[in-house]
């Protein structure tokens, strides 16, 4: 009899824990066997989050893991091989410096990253200005700008080896430049 | 004092064919059962291993937000850790008669804290990709929290009262006991999720280790969205399980069945709360948003509140009923049945006897009350002990003893201080009425809060 009711509890143990299995690593299996990128149309306005659109480089996939476009704010990543491409959109209330600063702290916040060279001013073909700099990781070289439309930021980060980054920059530095926010631009 | 005569239908003066615990037996005391301990069941040490995995997990989550941003992490986990006591005690109160072994409260809160959370973020993760893959990135922006979070951490956290079900069947003795378990489960779950949320909103923040984010997280998720979170579903889902062990009397399709709403009940709630439904319902100003979070939150938690007020006025049917059937004016009196068996009116007691005698009196009518409950609850297993011959049966009798010569031994107390009855003045307001200016203050406190929080530009 106390036998039985141990077997009946160990057994009932292994369910409850097999249960929190599947939803611990079962569910994870699942999404690593399904594709994390997909290819984005060529030319067409792809929609970042918070009414913030840009044109995606030629040739780049969207990361469908990290890419959350909701109605205040979001987030799109795009690759283009090793060189990953993140643009995030959030309610900003600061300046234009400020929101530079914020940026510049969150990179430097990762063990190894560092800032580095001076940062200049850029423009988007809206017309929308913000600040661009460099940053470098442990193998990696990066790029960072920010701009402010309409009190929110749009945060654009881009990372890969020199080699990458230089092949990438251009197609890169296009798509940037047609980051819109609604009718404002 | 006069002999007792009748037990309290909903709180203390019915007749005993009236008895709304004997026509539906709400409540299932076991006798001690010396059969099997704790340590040889092997379910008690799966348990153990997974909430020892999950501090594991979690373990590593706080240290890498320590040393991070250790100022803002040890500011966040003091505030959360000091929030949670006030819900501790209040659960822990629920059920005052039939009280819960600190033991088992602090397996359901690490189950909630640990097992759940450490869980429930690796499924969230995923599910949020999945429905990103075969959907679209936005549907997951829009409907993945809704959508992953209330499905995996429902599930998680009722897991942690099948949990407790599966170690100490014993203890979950009626609907009640489920929703303190449940509840519990739920806190703890809140409290680490609420910690982690604080981390995420400094790092959004990129000024560095503040601690400004960590206050705003905590006054919005402590208040704003604290009083019908985690710990209100999870109540709701181990009702459920505690109808389902409980209610034997029905049929197992009945009270699987009941089980299976509950927790959908606490999914729903919780899917309201997640979905973006009416989130440009009213505009953007505070006002809209705070009619937004009453309108999403004040449902379940007034329909939690009707389901303890049931479950508890049923325990205190039954517990109190065992006190009627000893029929000594000695260890209980009718007014003192009629105070035993409400929350407010045992308070009233004490106030009562504080006013009329001095503190002193204020502390033999608590200790009175105390050694009733317990001598309730000792003479509801003596008797099943007694029944089923368990081989713990003598130590049951033990307690029964125990338990009525400190009933005795205060209300020779109370005699000497010239209060010898420890009961509640009538004219005490209604149990509506309280309910309603609980209502209002939390209306009142969540308002307050909103200002403090548009004020902070947290909001």
């Amino acid at each position: 009899m106390v036998r039985r009711r141990q077997l009946a509890s160990l057994l009932a143990g292994l369910v409850l824990a097999a249960v929190l299995g599947l939803i611990a690593y079962g569910l994870p299996a699942i999404d690593r066997a399904l594709p994390s990128s997909e290819p984005v149309p060529a030319g067409r306005p792809y929609d970042v989050g918070g009414g913030v659109t840009l044109v995606p480089p030629a040739g780049a996939l969207v990361d469908l893991t990290r890419t959350r476009p909701a109605a205040d704010r979001g987030t799109a990543v795009f690759l283009l091989g090793a060189v990953r491409y993140a643009v995030t959109v959030a309610p900003f209330d600061g300046g234009l410096t400020a929101a530079a600063d914020r940026l510049r702290a969150r990179i430097t916040a990762t063990a190894g990253y560092q800032v580095t060279g001076a940062e200049s001013t850029v423009a988007t073909a809206g017309g929308v200005t913000g600040i661009q700099g460099g940053y470098t990781a442990p193998g990696r070289a990066g790029r960072y700008a920010v701009f402010l439309a309409d009190e929110v930021a749009v945060e654009v980060t881009v990372s890969g080896t020199d080699l990458e980054l230089a092949d990438a920059l251009p197609r890169i530095e296009a798509a940037t430049g047609s980051i819109r926010r609604g009718d404002a631009s | 004092m006069t002999a007792v005569a009748g037990a309290p239908q909903r709180a203390g003066t019915a007749a005993p064919g009236r008895r709304r615990a004997t026509r539906t037996s709400p409540v299932r005391p076991s006798g001690a059962d010396t059969r099997l301990t704790l340590a040889q069941l092997p379910a008690f040490w799966v348990v153990v291993a997974l909430i020892a995995a999950g501090a594991v997990t979690m373990g590593g989550v706080g240290w890498e937000f320590l040393t991070t941003y250790p100022a803002a992490f040890i500011v966040a986990a003091v505030l959360f850790a000091l929030y949670a006591v006030p819900f501790w005690l209040f659960v822990s109160e629920l059920d005052y008669l039939e009280r819960e072994p600190p033991l088992l409260q602090a397996v359901a809160f690490a189950w909630g804290g640990l097992v759940a959370t450490s869980v429930a973020i690796a499924g969230n993760t995923a599910v949020q990709d999945i429905i990103a893959k075969l959907g679209s990135p936005a549907l997951a922006a829009t409907w993945g929290p809704a959508t992953a979070g209330p499905a995996l951490e429902e599930i998680t956290k009722t897991l942690g009262v099948v949990a407790i079900v599966l170690i100490a069947r014993g203890q979950v003795n009626s609907v009640l006991d489920g929703v303190v378990y449940g509840a519990l489960v739920g806190l703890g779950f809140q409290i680490v999720e609420n910690v982690v949320f604080a981390m995420g909103a400094v790092a959004a923040s990129g000024q560095g280790d503040a601690i400004g984010p960590v206050v705003t997280t905590f006054l919005l998720r402590g208040f704003l969205a604290g009083l019908w979170s985690h710990t209100l579903f999870g109540a709701l889902a181990g009702a459920g399980i505690g109808y389902l062990v409980v209610r034997t009397d029905r049929r197992l399709r009945t009270r699987v069945g009941v089980a299976v709403m509950a927790v959908l009940g606490a999914w729903l709630s919780h899917f309201l709360w997640n979905a973006p439904i009416l989130g440009d319902g009213f505009g953007n100003g505070a006002v809209a948003v705070l009619v937004v979070l009453l309108l999403k939150g004040l449902p379940p938690l007034l329909l939690v509140l009707l389901l303890i007020r049931s479950a508890h006025d049923r325990e205190a049917d039954y517990y109190v009923s065992q006190l009627v059937d000893l029929n000594d004016p000695e260890v209980v009196t009718p007014r003192e049945l009629r105070a035993l068996a409400a929350g407010s009116r045992r308070a009233g007691a004490r106030w009562h006897a504080r006013s009329r005698a001095g503190h002193q009196a204020y502390l033999a009518v608590r200790r009175l009350q105390r050694a009733q409950a317990q001598l309730a609850v000792a003479v509801s297993r003596a008797q099943l002990g007694a029944v089923s011959a368990a081989p713990g049966a003598a130590h049951l009798r033990g307690a029964v003893r125990r338990h009525r010569a400190e009933v005795l031994r205060q209300r020779a107390v109370l005699r000497r201080l010239g209060h010898p009855e420890a009961y509640a003045p009538a004219d005490q307001p209604g149990p509506w009425r309280r309910t309603g200016g609980r209502i209002g203050l939390v209306v009142l406190a969540v308002a307050v809060v909103w200002a403090a929080v548009s004020a902070l530009g947290g909001a």
